[in-house]
């Protein structure tokens, strides 16, 4: 009121006419978002108006690439992407339940129910439901069975079921070869390239390092075994520090005695290394690489191409890390002491050209702590739907790796929640118990749109659901091929624990903010001096 | 050293990149294949060459351009150089079951008949001689892109749609931000990499970029890491401010106050991001073709012979397109050893990072005069600023100034028939440069200018727009006779410089005065404190003091 008054061009929507802006963008993007939930989910192709394309089935992609106009459904889609940013999973769900929870809520508010005795209900509904959903996690053994289940769940929900299971066997691999005792899996030491060829199925796991570049010399071999490795942080190339002014003129001689001078400090360290080449390799069968972060120049590379070394120039800051984790080793910053105790070592170094493209394989090392996940694929669009999944996926895995626990999906938690809250709500006094009501009723969106994307018919499926879940004690989920109740545990299908904590917190308390909006206004500044 | 210095650009913002595709179409559209004559320019320093899936040879700008969601119309992120599009119809993979694929189609975009002109190779060879009503088909700077481009050139920010009002990306916290998402720390960063690791020699980096929005902060951003990745290659910047807001021909109460709460929040950026250039760039100039730059562009600056809508970014950004041609071939001859580290030596003594960009353009003159003639008639300032609250003085600069398209017979008359030209001091000289170098130390007092003179003039075919007068011949000549209107101009003589004196003290000083009159804490937006922008005001105010001039010479 304050603002309209000190701005009386403010535009403003008042009491049922906001909660209806907020309602009707809520439901939108519900709209859209519904039909990809679930591994029976469509997907979505995108063709921009250029003709670029993108495919996805995931939730948080699709946000990212919608063009969204309605202020309430911006607001619910960044909610959404920010619940993605935390645990990688979820987006979808989110937005979905979001807008039940709207459309329950609306109901009873048009019957002249004050929104915050609704939200007052809503609170006491998510603390019930995050009770139940402690008492349905399942704790489990970090091993490869359990993670490949919870793993396989994610990823199923995003790409084809045949790609979805390849790639849960690399993301499952690539995990676990990180994963040493209790320590956390740092997912950044996982490389994720992309290579344009082939097919999405033949995406492998490279235990050890592919970089995206090659050796710039002709004469350099393309293939080396039994390789030590020196990782450093070097420059080998001549960067002239005299400078050439345009109004003070050197003599060519004095010019070139500068450059002389220069070039002479960068041979130096060039030498360095051949030398520890030729002391560590001579005598055996052994070979050397230089991968370096900063610049070679072509002198200093014709004369490490002329003692048999291959060198790579301006290696990623982050493989300095990964290849020391891939091969042993100690990244160097100078060659002061230089020994053989800072190589590291990989059986063997190929290069594989593509097109214009050059990759490197530093392959064979002995225990590797870092790897690759090599994506193919035969077009850019479908690697980048790949390397969006694997990213998701090893989040999915790495959740239920610092959680130690799991629970059980196809909707079997907002089945169970259903139930016990349903139950719960008589020992509520009071109107808030409408507002408990709303939120059970709200939760069954999620086996609701699980079974219309799977083309079953919705209150049969609940129902069957429903009085399943009364006789049986155990959890209760979807079986989206034959439409009946099945446990999930038995079809090896499980969510993160985290993500469904999330989306409980996050869906309650952004609801429970849109329903008590009483004014919408668009308005500048209330006074024009800055 | 004859090793070609290859330099990579980046391009940050819509304006920045309406500036930088007329750049890269003087160059291209200017190609001589199959010329006899050596060209007398190193193309290798600002494109590379490859080659594409077929094996066709490409030959594309070292470019890295970044720019919002719906902001190129009919270009393919992509492009079509590597591959062509997919097709959707015959689209066949594991990636789905058949009866569950949604397919969500734009509508297509119309290309306008340039585009379509140099899309089909019967027309290609003939674009250059038509005339395109570009002035009206020109909606993004894809419209009169000739270039194509390298895959990995184009890189489009989902988070924000171009002109969105909604959720605009206006401010230079807004950019900050978007640096620190995986999209920029990895993938951008990564095709930086990808470029640098190609070059032999890599001398370092142009940044065009806006610095009005939240490319301001985006830029800024991408400069401290490239500052901590890459320590000792050049970088220069050339922040772009567009010559007219849509926002400040405003109809309603309302909209002035948008529109004055818009202008308050480019000063915030100006400020912001000229602190973060001076910090973080070898040198940096500011460019507008109008005078003021900031609160509003202001009056649009005229140039002899030229008529162009200010309100047209089409327009605008051709004029200072221009001048980075012509300054930037210094350091792109194949004859010279000259480098932008020499460049910053000369030009930046004592920390003076900001410069003024100039401009003469068209330098032309009548068909029959000379160059001698027309430099002893001249009236006026030689060359228009186009660095805005710049008046460039004659009063202890320090210059360098690159002329080209003056041929060696257009200096002066030959001997024999010389008349009353032998009468002139400037007679004895014989070459363009010596000759305006004189012209320079005539007309300036403590001034050091260096002059370079390219043959070439510049090439200004279609797409370039034809803003020139009348009078301007098809080989940028003054004529006596109007030419007809079908008649293309080709190229024309320019003169473009780089210049470091007193004047750049008033630009900091007009900045650092609006910005100071703005409370920071009144624009939200700005995720930044008090303490932090009181400390910016008083970094710009001791840049200014670097320019104070009591003690040089």
């Amino acid at each position: 009121m304050a603002i309209s008054l000190l701005n009386p061009k403010a535009e403003v929507a008042r009491a049922a006419q906001a909660l209806a802006v907020n309602i009707s963008g809520a439901k939108g993007i519900q709209d859209v978002m519904k039909s990809n939930l679930g591994p029976k989910g469509t997907m979505k192709m995108l063709v921009s108006g250029a003709g670029d394309i993108k495919i996805t089935k995931d939730g948080n992609i699709l946000l990212h690439e919608m063009q969204i106009q309605h202020p309430t459904a911006s607001l619910i889609a960044r909610a959404s992407t920010a619940q993605d940013d935390m645990t990688g999973d979820g987006t979808t769900s989110t937005v979905l339940l979001i807008g039940e929870l709207l459309k329950q809520g609306d109901i009873y508010i048009a019957e002249g129910l004050h929104p915050r005795i609704l939200t007052d209900g809503f609170d006491k509904a998510k603390t019930k439901a995050l009770e139940v959903l402690d008492k349905i996690k399942i704790a489990i053994e970090p091993n490869k069975e359990n993670l490949t289940d919870v793993c396989r769940t994610s990823l199923r929900t995003k790409v084809h079921q045949k790609l979805a299971d390849v790639l849960t066997d690399v993301c499952v691999e690539a995990v676990l070869a990180l994963k040493s005792q209790d320590k956390p899996v740092d997912l950044h030491m996982i490389e994720l390239m992309q290579m344009q060829h082939k097919t999405e199925t033949d995406t492998t796991l490279v235990k050890g390092l592919v970089l995206d570049h090659g050796s710039r010399h002709p004469d350099m071999p393309k293939r080396l075994e039994n390789c030590y490795i020196l990782t450093c942080n070097v420059s080998l190339e001549y960067e002239k520090s005299e400078v050439n002014s345009g109004f003070f003129y050197k003599t060519a001689e004095e010019r070139d005695k500068m450059v002389a001078a220069e070039r002479e400090f960068i041979d130096q360290r060039v030498k360095k290394i051949i030398e520890l080449k030729k002391k560590v390799c001579a005598g055996n069968n052994k070979s050397f690489v230089v991968i370096n972060q900063k610049g070679i120049d072509p002198m200093s590379l014709d004369q490490l191409a002329k003692e048999g070394i291959i060198a790579l120039r301006r290696a990623k800051r982050r493989n300095m890390e990964r290849l020391a984790l891939a091969c042993g080793g100690v990244a160097m910053n100078s060659f002061d002491d230089l020994s053989e105790s800072v190589l590291g070592y990989a059986g063997v170094v190929y290069e594989h050209v593509l097109g214009e493209n050059k990759y490197t394989f530093v392959e064979d090392c002995k225990n590797p702590q870092s790897v690759t996940i090599l994506m193919k694929g035969p077009n850019k669009h479908s690697l980048d739907q790949i390397k969006d999944s694997i990213r998701d996926g090893l989040r999915a895995i790495n959740n239920a790796l610092e959680d130690k626990a799991v629970i059980p999906g196809a909707g079997a938690f907002e089945v169970m929640a259903n139930k016990e809250l349903m139950q719960w709500k008589d020992t509520i006094k009071g109107k808030s118990r409408l507002g408990v009501i709303a939120y059970a009723e709200a939760l069954l969106i999620i086996p609701k749109v699980l079974a219309t994307n799977s083309g079953f018919d919705v209150q049969e499926t609940i129902v069957k659901l429903q009085e399943e879940s009364r006789i049986n004690p155990e959890p209760i989920g979807l079986d989206l091929v034959s439409g009946e109740p099945i446990n999930p545990k038995d079809a090896g299908i499980f969510d993160n624990y985290i993500v469904k904590k999330q989306i409980i917190n996050s869906c309650s308390v952004i609801a429970s903010n849109l329903l008590l909006v009483d004014e919408v206004m668009r308005a500048g500044m209330s006074s024009l001096k800055g | 050293m004859t090793n070609t210095q290859e330099i990579l650009t980046l391009q940050f913002g819509h304006y920045a990149n309406f500036v930088g595709t007329h750049w890269w179409n003087l160059q291209e559209t200017s190609f001589q294949y199959n010329s006899n004559t050596p060209s007398e320019i190193n193309h290798d320093v600002l494109f590379r060459e490859g080659h594409n899936s077929k094996g066709l040879v490409t030959f594309t700008p070292r470019l890295l351009l970044v720019d919002l969601k719906c902001s190129l119309k009919s270009l393919p992120t992509e492009g079509e150089l590597y591959e062509s599009l997919p097709d959707i119809a015959h689209y066949s993979g594991v990636n789905w079951d058949e009866n569950k694929l949604d397919i969500r189609k734009e509508q297509k975009q119309h290309k306008n008949e340039f585009q379509q002109d140099i899309d089909n190779p019967k027309t290609l060879q003939q674009f250059s001689q038509k005339k395109y009503n570009l002035e009206d088909s020109t909606e993004v700077w894809s419209d009169y892109l000739y270039s194509r481009f390298h895959p990995r050139s184009v890189n489009i920010i989902n988070e924000y749609q171009h002109c969105n009002k909604e959720t605009p990306f206006d401010t230079f916290s807004l950019g900050t931000e978007l640096w620190k998402t995986d999209f920029f720390q990895e993938d951008f960063v990564d095709k930086i990499r990808n470029y640098t690791e190609e070059c032999d020699h890599f001398q370092g980096f142009h940044v065009l970029t806006d610095c009005t929005n939240g490319f301001a902060g985006l830029s800024s951003s991408c400069l401290e890491d490239i500052r901590d990745e890459y320590d000792r290659k050049s970088v220069l910047v050339f922040p772009t401010i567009p010559s007219f807001f849509p926002d400040n021909e405003y109809k309603t109460d309302r909209e002035q106050v948008t529109s004055i709460m818009s202008d308050s929040t480019r000063v915030i950026n100006l400020l912001l991001s000229f602190n973060n250039f001076k910090q973080h760039s070898n040198m940096f100039s500011p460019l507008c073709t109008s005078k003021d730059g900031w609160r509003q562009p202001g009056e649009s600056r005229q140039f002899y012979h030229v008529n162009y809508n200010f309100k047209l970014p089409y327009h605008s950004s051709a004029i200072l397109a221009s001048a980075l041609e012509t300054i930037t071939l210094k350091y792109r001859l194949k004859s010279n050893t000259f480098s932008t580290m020499d460049l910053y030596a000369d030009l930046t003594a004592n920390g003076r990072k900001a410069v003024a960009t100039s401009i003469c353009l068209p330098f032309s003159f009548n068909c029959d005069a000379y160059l001698i003639d027309c430099l002893d008639q001249w009236e006026g300032p030689l060359y228009q600023s186009l660095t805005p609250r710049c008046t460039i003085g004659t009063n202890r600069v320090m210059q360098h100034l690159t002329i080209s398209g003056i041929s060696e017979s257009k200096i002066k008359k030959p001997y024999n028939f010389a008349g009353k030209q032998k009468d002139m001091p400037a007679y004895k000289y014989n070459s363009v440069k010596e000759m305006l170098e004189y012209y320079l130390a005539c007309t300036t007092y403590a001034t050091a200018s260096h002059v370079t003179a390219v043959e070439k003039p510049l090439t200004v075919k279609p797409p370039y727009p034809d803003i020139f007068d009348k009078i301007i011949g098809s080989d940028g000549n003054v004529n006596m006779n109007p030419r007809s209107d079908n008649t293309i101009i080709e190229s024309v003589p320019v003169l473009a410089g780089l210049h470091s004196g007193t004047e750049l003290g008033e630009m900091l000083e007009s900045l650092h005065s609006e910005a100071r009159k703005l409370k920071i804490a009144r624009f939200h937006q700005f995720t930044i404190e008090r303490d932090e922008y009181e400390e910016c005001l008083n970094d710009i105010l001791t840049f200014k003091e670097e320019y104070e001039d009591s003690y040089l010479i």
